[in-house]
């Protein structure tokens, strides 16, 4: 036995992220650890490589209890992981990152250092030069000089958090590969996925998380695709907000054939007036990347974006935000909001020319606005002065589109628009959405919170690897979702 | 286009050692005043200084950091040299002190960077204004005059036919140089600069280790400090204003990247002396100093521009 993690707890401030994480690795097994997007797998293995401290739950090394303070705590036992996104020195050369912080000596003997990479390098046929920069690299490289590290210190586990989705086919099988490699040097592995098909001929044993719990673990052998895609998607559908579907009108975006290198691959879709389409996927689906391409961030390599028909030129946001289109991102505290502007300020901020005269703001007309929206979007503030990061989620969002609504947008981008949001305030997003949606607005929402999407969209879109695998109705079903978002080139698989 | 030389070594790479020596040719070609034995070593006495202190300033830019306050750190460094001989402490101990009181202000300058985790230009913007500040009050603003006379050989003797100086900064630039590529702390100083979490993921002790390296910058400067008090034979509490910005551009031509992790010995040498050539140059072309100031501006921003398209390129 090498690792066993028993009801292992973790909250960040009042969410919690972990309740009951469990988890048993063995010897020269290589575990998939599966679940949805914000299930805890993250989490988890963070606290087994000693990123992050438990709040609760015992952690169990080779039989021995352990607890960890540094990420050097848990290499010196010989845990390492391979991050999605890589920890390495890029204007290191590869084998110094090999080897960095454990140089032995004062003095450092760069020749040997290369060569003993080398040798490492050599012995598991990696294509790797041990001298080049690491910023030269692919992301595949990358990982596969994290990999040396870890099988440099002599690690006897290794965890890999989704490698594979950043990776092309090619690589994708390479890094199998070595998976099996180091499982028959008796490593034991473990290996974050949403990509079951890829993993059935690597995994011995599978865990499944949903909403920060452990819910299944069994031998890969006996469960069905059918059977784990219930155990991830097996979460609880509170009655959030029922909405009346409008009527949809005419189309007022439609893309066609588009595609974003690296990821995005001929794409189309159409948003119509009065229509909530939401955009399902997993992490590193090409979602965001997809609102960024709409909204001019990413420039498209071919294809169209029209709106009402007409076909759009973006170089730029300006020129997303001056067609009528909104992006209300993922991440509101850096790309979304002046957090240390109000709330005034930030309702303003795309739309200063309707409320200035000569270049000159009219502080009196401005203030308006604000309290125009305060009102209708019924932000809970202290006043329009109010700073906007100061605001709870909700409200911080609605500030957000308000600031759209100001400009006059009839496209609205929504990237996860309640991540980190209580549930009241949640209701309230949707409400808003859906009072767009009435007059006439035409929304793109992306969300990871399937019953969500499933309440609040009039069609589903879902998305894998950068294609859109498939259409869904009202009234689809979270399995349906997340067999085209995860499982798409699954053979059928009768059970076992 | 990018050019490449037999060995893989890109032209654009070569390019601020290529423009020395194309000032230098194009200087003795222009004024034949320039290759002369005095105007040369005039040339390396004067960039002397300022090389010092780029040298500390590399290691401190290749681990992510930066020192404002060096110009401040010269001064202080110079004025406890000269009061300790003033004292009447041997030649060698007053050198000692100026390096030593450098480095306490460099050990300081890491030490609240690492403890306040504030950002080292404001903490050495406030160092700049502090210890400008002590040095003025311990000298009451006066320079210190009483020096014994052989003091002047640090900053202006001759051995080996060559400015002493000189023979001091090859000294410094080879150990930097070793330090940087052959020593862990060295090593450590790129993987902080280059990836603080990288650093930290990888169990180095990034706290010492830029400490270290902000307290080896500021000896560097307290010895830059004694060289600059032995040329002027006083201990000034007013010297080296406006230092920090020449040693910086010295560093950022040489190819040194504000944003950690880049930079060279080497790099840093033609930088200094490119804008010691320019400066010399302008001088004995007859050049008004005020048009001076804004062509080396001019050449900062060129240098760097050009490094850019090269990383952007690789």
């Amino acid at each position: 036995m090498l690792l066993r993690l028993q009801g292992i707890e973790k909250r960040f401030g009042g969410l919690t992220a972990l309740r009951n994480g469990n988890l048993t690795v063995q010897s020269g097994e290589v575990h998939l650890l599966m679940g949805e997007n914000g299930a805890g797998k993250s989490t988890l293995m963070k606290i087994v490589a000693g990123l992050l401290q438990p709040d609760g739950g015992t952690f169990e090394w080779k039989g021995k209890p352990v607890s960890f303070t540094r990420p050097a705590d848990a290499s010196a036992l010989g845990i390492a992981m391979v991050h999605q996104e890589s920890l390495l020195a890029p204007h290191l050369s590869v084998a110094e990152n090999i080897f960095l912080g454990r140089e032995e000596s004062f003095w450092v003997k760069r020749r040997e250092v290369v060569a003993r990479a080398a040798k490492l390098i050599e012995e598991h046929r990696f294509p790797l030069n041990a001298e080049a920069r690491v910023d030269r690299l692919s992301p595949a490289g990358k990982q596969l000089v994290e990999i040396c590290r870890a099988i440099s210190q002599g690690s006897s586990l290794l965890i890999f958090d989704e490698p594979t989705s950043s990776l092309s086919d090619a690589e994708t099988a390479e890094v199998f590969k070595i998976v099996r490699t180091l499982k028959a040097r008796g490593m034991g592995v473990i290996y974050i996925t949403h990509r079951l098909d890829e993993l059935r001929s690597v995994g011995d044993q599978v865990t499944v998380l949903r909403d920060g719990a452990t819910v299944h673990s069994a031998p890969m052998a006996d469960l069905t695709t059918d059977q784990l895609i219930r155990h991830m998607v097996g979460r609880e559908l509170s009655a959030l907000y029922a909405r009346q579907p409008v009527e949809p009108g005419k189309v007022v975006l439609s893309i066609e054939q588009l595609s974003v290198p690296p990821l995005l691959k001929q794409i189309s879709l159409n948003v119509r007036a009065g229509e909530i389409v939401g955009l399902a996927g997993l992490v590193g689906a090409g979602r965001t990347e997809l609102c960024r391409a709409i909204f001019g961030v990413d420039r498209c390599s071919s294809g169209r974006i029209l709106l009402d028909g007409k076909q759009l030129r973006l170089r730029s946001p300006q020129d997303a935000a001056a067609a009528g289109i909104a992006l209300i991102p993922e991440d509101r505290q850096r790309t979304g909001l002046a957090t240390a502007r109000s709330i005034g300020e930030n309702t303003n901020l795309a739309s200063l020319d309707k409320v200035s005269r000569l270049g000159v703001v009219d502080h009196a007309a401005a203030h308006q606005v604000t309290t125009d929206f305060i009102a209708r979007l019924r932000i809970r503030a202290e006043s329009p002065q109010q700073r906007a990061g100061r605001l709870s989620g909700g409200n911080q969002q609605k500030v957000v589109i308000a600031k759209w609504l100001a400009r006059g947008a009839r496209v609205f981008l929504f990237d996860e628009p309640t991540r980190g949001i209580d549930v009241g305030a949640k209701a309230e997003v949707f409400e808003v959405m859906d009072e767009l949606a009435r007059q006439g607005a035409a929304i793109l929402m992306v969300s990871s919170e399937l019953p969500e999407l499933l309440q609040i969209a009039d069609r589903i879109l879902v998305m894998r690897a950068g294609v859109l695998t498939g259409e869904l109705g009202r009234g689809a079903t979270q399995e349906q979702v997340m067999r085209l978002a995860a499982f798409h080139d699954a053979p059928q698989e009768s059970a076992a | 286009m990018k050019l490449t030389l037999p060995g893989g070594i890109s032209l654009q790479r070569l390019l601020p050692f290529a423009s020395l020596i194309i000032l230098f040719v194009g200087l003795s070609i222009a004024t034949p005043n320039f290759l002369t034995e005095t105007n040369l070593s005039s040339v390396i006495r004067q960039t002397a200084v300022i090389n010092i202190m780029a040298l500390g300033m590399t290691m401190i830019i290749i681990a992510g950091g930066i020192d404002l306050s060096v110009g401040s750190i010269l001064a202080f460094g110079g004025l406890m040299g000269t009061m300790a001989l003033e004292k009447g402490q041997p030649i060698v101990v007053g050198v000692a002190v100026g390096i030593v009181a450098g480095m306490f202000w460099g050990f300081m300058n890491g030490l609240l960077t690492t403890r306040l985790k504030i950002n080292p230009f404001i903490v050495t913007l406030g160092t700049l204004g502090i210890v400008r500040g002590i040095t003025l009050i311990v000298s009451n603003g006066l320079p210190v005059h009483n020096i014994p006379q052989s003091f002047s050989y640090l900053g202006e003797g001759i051995l080996g036919g060559v400015p002493f100086v000189l023979w001091i900064l090859l000294v410094c630039a080879v150990a930097v140089h070793v330090l940087l590529e052959h020593t862990k702390l060295g090593r450590y100083a790129f993987a902080i600069g280059s990836n603080p979490d990288a650093a930290y993921y990888a169990g180095i002790p990034v706290a010492f280790h830029t400490v270290s390296v902000y307290a080896i910058g500021g000896a560097l400067t307290g010895l830059a400090g004694m060289i600059e008090a032995s040329r002027l034979m006083t201990g000034q509490p007013t010297a080296g204003q406006g230092y920090e910005l020449q040693a910086i551009a010295a560093v950022v031509i040489g190819g040194g990247s504000l944003r950690g992790g880049e930079g060279t010995v080497v790099g840093t040498l033609i930088g200094a002396f490119i804008m010691g050539l320019l400066s010399n140059g302008s001088d004995l072309l007859g050049i008004s100093p005020y048009l001076q100031q804004a062509i080396i501006g001019a050449v900062i921003i060129l240098a760097v521009t050009v490094d850019e398209l090269r990383k952007r390129r690789a």
